[in-house]
């Protein structure tokens, strides 16, 4: 057992660090991380920091470097989310083209995908989304409706995604759609690249709970993509996906350790709240909830190692991601529950009439809603758990 | 970066396992229930054949002078099987405090017979009525020339009969407050007048000692004198941890019961675990198993390197540990239904079991305050 980390990973971490106090943008490390409002403007400012990541070797680490990486081993990509995490960089725009797309080309694209593709996602000239979820494809992805019909060398899709993520912002999709009907559901899906730029496809905003716009819906309408738009095999997209799963080594660690630092502003919040001129933590009941939140915070993070410490060995993530992303997303609504009810009545005021005159506490806590839906919901985590680790029986239907 | 057992550790579980399994599992604490202490003796000898109860044993007192991270892959097979006997106090509580505070005669008297099996010990510490707090200790230790004293009642005392001497808190001057409590090693005869208490855990005896004028010799003072309290709390953080390790492993024989048969009970024509009303009752019991686990991992870990975050990380490992198995043998029973009701199944060993623990040296009040103390609140 040992938590200590190499001289080598230590150098690395102190490259990153210095690399990140020169090159943040101008304020952030002195708590100015406000994103600007104006849809263009965001896109500007998120594109221009993928930009300044690339130029410095730090936006895709984990790549070969062949394409642009540093081949970083799984060590120094938890390292960088650390490190990320410790100084709120701002959201990296072209996740999904980073972590899931190009990663998938690198291992089943063309070469023309590869040429076309790769290097623009790493400079972030061109920024990825994903089209997977329908309205009435959720948690059961092999229920997608998008049709994907064959004219030629082109391919005619309707059809309507929805939570796709930075869609607005995003030139190129990657696509689910059906292009047969065979025996089984996960049968006859393909994975298209779609470009976003044409008139079939229209991007329409959804506004979620907290009031912000991070998620879109899709319409796709007689768009069109090519034969050599296709990854993999027609039909066998089912398998490009599983593929691009097994890319996401580093599972939920980037919210383990944001976990973390929540906590640790809870901890504060209840030194802050006082009732009867005494802090709030020195409440008999406010300190049992507090103590049995630290067990959690540190078990998550704990579980977290111990799960990485098996993929370390195994040279693959295993089914216990699932825990992790149960644990973590469950964990963190509780968190912000809690930080809301302790703040009493108060806890409902918002924005400049909230505490400290912003709604961070308000809006985590409304954004923790969709942590325990997006990405698999709970329900999901704990069929994988129950079937893939403890063997039981799957539902019917499935 | 290596958050995991070494293969040794998991190698020498694995011998526990073995060895356990042969003898039949918790057939062992059936045999103990029915009352055949002897038939537990004699698996006791085999753990020790083993090497059980050397490894944290100082090498120079015929130990093998491994830490406490050594020991959970043996706590863990310990708990699966709800094991009666005096492990964790003799192994987790009375070893690390006679390292650390006994005598050079202390050391010499009793180590060498933990290693070797033939010395074992238990805790006296409540009295009736009482709680494991500074002021409920009662019992007076009188120092009259080379001879201490002893006169009170201690209540709860657990498997005295297995045990050959007893650490137990007195008081030794003032009337309250932790200064003043000494603790003095008292060996057990034939003679010792026990008085069973029933418990709803049979696996473990319990039982009320009286002592009236009854005279040790000075060498029995464990630790410095009037000074005890602080000697407790130390071997408080090494049993604690060796708890949440032993609490683990019987959460883990409940998921895993849990999970066998929900695989082989059916109704409504489909095996019951296909029903996600089971299915994720089982899949949070094991998220709560697996995250107690690394509490546990980390805590003996923390115990070990004297980690500056020990006591915190021991004390909420505790808490978590205690609830989350109480919660998890309770879900067992049910989702056992009307089988798991009955006394032929082994569910029911595991609640009692679990509760035991609960509140076993310190309640969880006491530990919660302790825990957000220590994290500085």
């Amino acid at each position: 057992m040992d938590f200590s980390f190499t001289k080598k990973e230590e150098a690395f971490r102190e490259e990153l660090r210095t690399w990140l106090e020169t090159h943040l943008p101008a304020g952030w490390l002195e708590g100015n991380r406000q994103l600007p409002e104006d849809l263009n403007e965001y896109s500007a400012f998120l594109r221009n920091w993928q930009r300044k990541l690339y130029e410095g070797g730090w936006a895709a680490i984990a790549w070969p470097e062949k394409y642009g990486g540093r081949n970083a081993t799984l060590m120094e990509e938890i390292i960088y989310q650390q490190e990320m995490v410790r100084v709120k960089a701002p959201p990296l725009v072209n996740y999904v083209g980073i972590h899931m797309v190009a990663p998938t080309l690198m291992q089943i694209g063309t070469e023309a995908q590869k040429e076309a593709y790769i290097h623009k996602i790493l400079t972030g000239e061109e920024v990825w989304c994903q089209g997977y979820s329908e309205p009435n494809a959720g948690s059961d992805l092999t229920a997608i409706q998008t049709t994907a019909i064959k004219d030629g060398d082109k391919w005619v899709i309707n059809g309507q995604k929805v939570w796709t993520s930075f869609g607005h912002l995003a030139d190129r999709c990657f696509l689910l759609a059906r292009t047969s009907k065979g025996e089984k559901k996960h049968k006859g899906i393909t994975v298209f690249l779609l470009d976003m730029d044409q008139p079939g496809v229209e991007t329409r905003p959804i506004i979620q709970m907290d009031g912000k716009h991070d998620f879109n819906e899709v319409y796709l309408t007689d768009a069109i993509a090519y034969d050599a738009d296709i990854v993999g095999e027609v039909d066998e997209g089912w398998r490009v996906m599983i593929a691009l799963l097994m890319h996401e080594r580093t599972g939920i660690g980037g919210q383990v350790f944001t976990l973390e630092q929540q906590f640790a502003d809870l901890v504060v919040l209840t030194k802050e709240l006082q009732e009867d001129g005494r802090p709030l933590l020195k409440q008999p009941f406010v300190r049992k909830t507090m103590v049995d939140l630290y067990a959690r915070t540190r078990g998550s993070l704990l579980n977290y190692y111990r799960n990485l410490t098996k993929t370390l060995k195994n040279g693959q993530p295993g089914a216990e991601g699932s825990m992790d992303k149960l644990i973590v997303s469950e964990l963190t609504k509780d968190l912000f529950a809690q930080s809301i009810s302790m703040q009493g009545h108060r806890g409902l005021l918002w924005q400049e009439d909230a505490i400290y005159g912003d709604s961070y506490w308000q809006e985590n806590y409304l954004y923790s809603f969709g942590m325990t839906i997006g990405g698999g919901t709970s329900e999901v985590q704990r069929n994988t758990i129950a079937e893939r680790i403890l063997g039981l029986p799957k539902d019917m239907g499935r | 970066m290596d958050f995991s057992l070494s293969e040794e550790q998991e190698m020498f579980g694995n011998y526990v396992r073995k060895y356990l399994a042969d003898k039949g599992e918790t057939k062992i604490a059936r045999e103990f229930i029915k009352g055949n202490t002897e038939h537990y003796q004699s698996i006791f000898s085999g753990l020790v054949e083993l090497g059980c109860t050397a490894i944290n044993v100082p090498e120079e007192h015929g130990g093998m002078g491994l830490g406490a991270l050594d020991l959970v892959p043996v706590l863990e097979e310990m708990g699966r099987n709800v094991l009666p006997g005096l492990y964790v106090e003799t192994n987790a509580f009375a070893v690390p405090i006679l390292e650390k505070f006994g005598t050079e005669e202390q050391k010499q008297k009793y180590l060498p017979g933990i290693a070797e099996g033939s010395q074992t010990f238990s805790i006296a510490w409540l009295e009736p009525g009482g709680s494991y707090k500074p002021s409920d200790i009662r019992m007076t230790a009188k120092i009259e020339g080379e001879d201490i004293l002893l006169n009170g009642t201690k209540s709860l005392v657990p498997d005295a009969r297995l045990a050959s001497s007893l650490i137990v808190p007195v008081r030794t001057a003032g009337e309250e407050g932790k200064t003043g409590i000494s603790l003095v090693i008292l060996d057990l005869s034939d003679q010792t007048q026990l008085r069973g208490q029933k418990n709803i855990d049979e696996s473990r005896h319990l039982a009320e000692l009286t002592l009236e004028d009854i005279r040790i010799d000075k060498g029995q003072l464990l630790g410095p004198l009037h000074q005890g309290w602080e000697v407790l709390e130390e071997g408080l953080l090494a049993a604690n941890a060796a708890l949440v390790s032993i609490m683990v492993g019987g959460m883990d024989k409940v998921v895993e019961m849990a999970a066998e048969y929900a695989k082989i009970r059916v109704q409504f024509g489909q095996p019951i675990g296909r029903f996600q009303a089971i299915k994720h009752r089982i899949a949070d019991m094991k998220v709560e198993l697996e995250t107690a686990r690394s509490l546990a991992y980390y805590a003996n870990w923390a115990l070990e390197t004297e980690a500056e975050d020990r006591v915190q990380a021991i004390f909420s490992a505790r808490l978590f540990a205690a609830e989350a198995f109480n919660r998890a043998a309770g879900h067992n029973v049910q989702i056992h239904g009307g089988i798991g009701f009955t006394e032929e199944i082994d569910c029911h060993l595991f609640v009692k079991r679990a509760r035991f623990y609960e509140n076993y040296l310190g309640s969880s009040y006491d530990y919660y305050q302790k825990a957000a103390s220590a994290l500085g609140w």
